[in-house]
């Protein structure tokens, strides 16, 4: 059910407000309890690593700079390792052809290195 | 999140399409070398820069030399399996065993020189500088191997060896 806030009723609530006098007194060391209570519940809502990094890709990632440099990051790194893994491959491969070749014409040798 | 996930997800797939396509590109030479006919010729065709008049050239003495060499470790095999046989007979070293062992040993050296002289003969059917980085590479892991072997005995196992005969 919702209320209607009109100015009429905002003037009367002002004047209720107006007129109220809390007389009980605060219980002992009341300003110290709510402190307390304030740091146990931020210590409770400390993120974790998890919380971190959806509250990085909820914030920091949508900025243009930073997005960029994320992809642009990947990318890089993606371009390296396939390039470097290429290269392994690829010396790998010449290496079993080479030593292909030489125990084609000498079956006595087993294990031949690159020229 | 939407906006960031989308984001996080876009560097990850590009990163991953990157590796993929460098990875394919770096490794199409080879690839296309694995479906030639003889890969070990079309290796040898890339890394002694052949061109194609070359590559024939070798090509058919390669051809031309394998079925020789087939023979002679056929003739090899024969001498190996008389040798499992006489050994079977006789344990001792019989002056037939040892005419035997020379005999093997002649047709392997046979063997080894006509695979040198192959090798000369390719090396001269390549480019100059290419025909002699050819034959110190083919020369090094055959006939030359096997001095690398003595070597490697004498300083690793060479005196430990000679303890154990002396104890």
């Amino acid at each position: 059910m919702k209320s209607i806030q009109t100015p009429d009723n905002d003037e009367h609530l002002r004047a209720v407000l107006r007129g109220w006098v809390v007389d009980t007194p605060l219980p002992p060391r009341f300003q110290d309890q709510v402190w307390q209570r304030i740091t146990r519940t931020e210590i409770r809502l400390q993120p974790g690593f998890w919380g971190s990094l959806i509250r990085l890709v909820e914030v920091a990632l949508p900025r243009p700079k930073i997005a960029l440099s994320y992809v642009a990051t990947l990318l890089v790194l993606g371009v390296a390792a396939g390039s470097m893994t290429a290269q392994v491959r690829s010396s790998h491969v010449n290496a079993d052809l080479g030593a292909r070749y030489v125990q084609s014409l000498d079956p006595y040798r087993a294990d031949t290195s690159q020229p | 999140m939407k906006k960031g996930g989308v984001i996080l997800l876009l560097g990850l797939l590009l990163g991953a399409a990157a590796f993929a396509g460098f990875y394919y590109l770096g490794t199409a030479p080879c690839r296309n070398m694995m479906h030639e006919q003889q890969p070990e010729l079309a290796w040898l065709k890339k890394e002694f820069n052949l061109s194609d008049a070359d590559f024939a050239r070798v090509t058919a003495m390669h051809d031309a030399y394998l079925p020789q060499c087939g023979k002679r470790c056929q003739v090899i095999g024969e001498q190996n399996a008389k040798l499992a046989e006489l050994l079977t007979k006789d344990p001792t070293v019989t002056p037939e065993i040892e005419s035997l062992l020379a005999e093997r040993a002649k047709t392997r050296a046979l063997c080894e020189a006509e695979m040198l002289k192959h090798f000369q003969e390719v090396s001269r059917a390549m480019p100059a500088e290419q025909g002699r980085r050819y034959l110190l590479w083919v020369q090094e892991q055959t006939v030359l191997r096997a001095q690398a072997m003595e070597s490697r005995h004498k300083t690793d196992g060479g005196p430990q060896m000679m303890e154990e005969h002396h104890h």
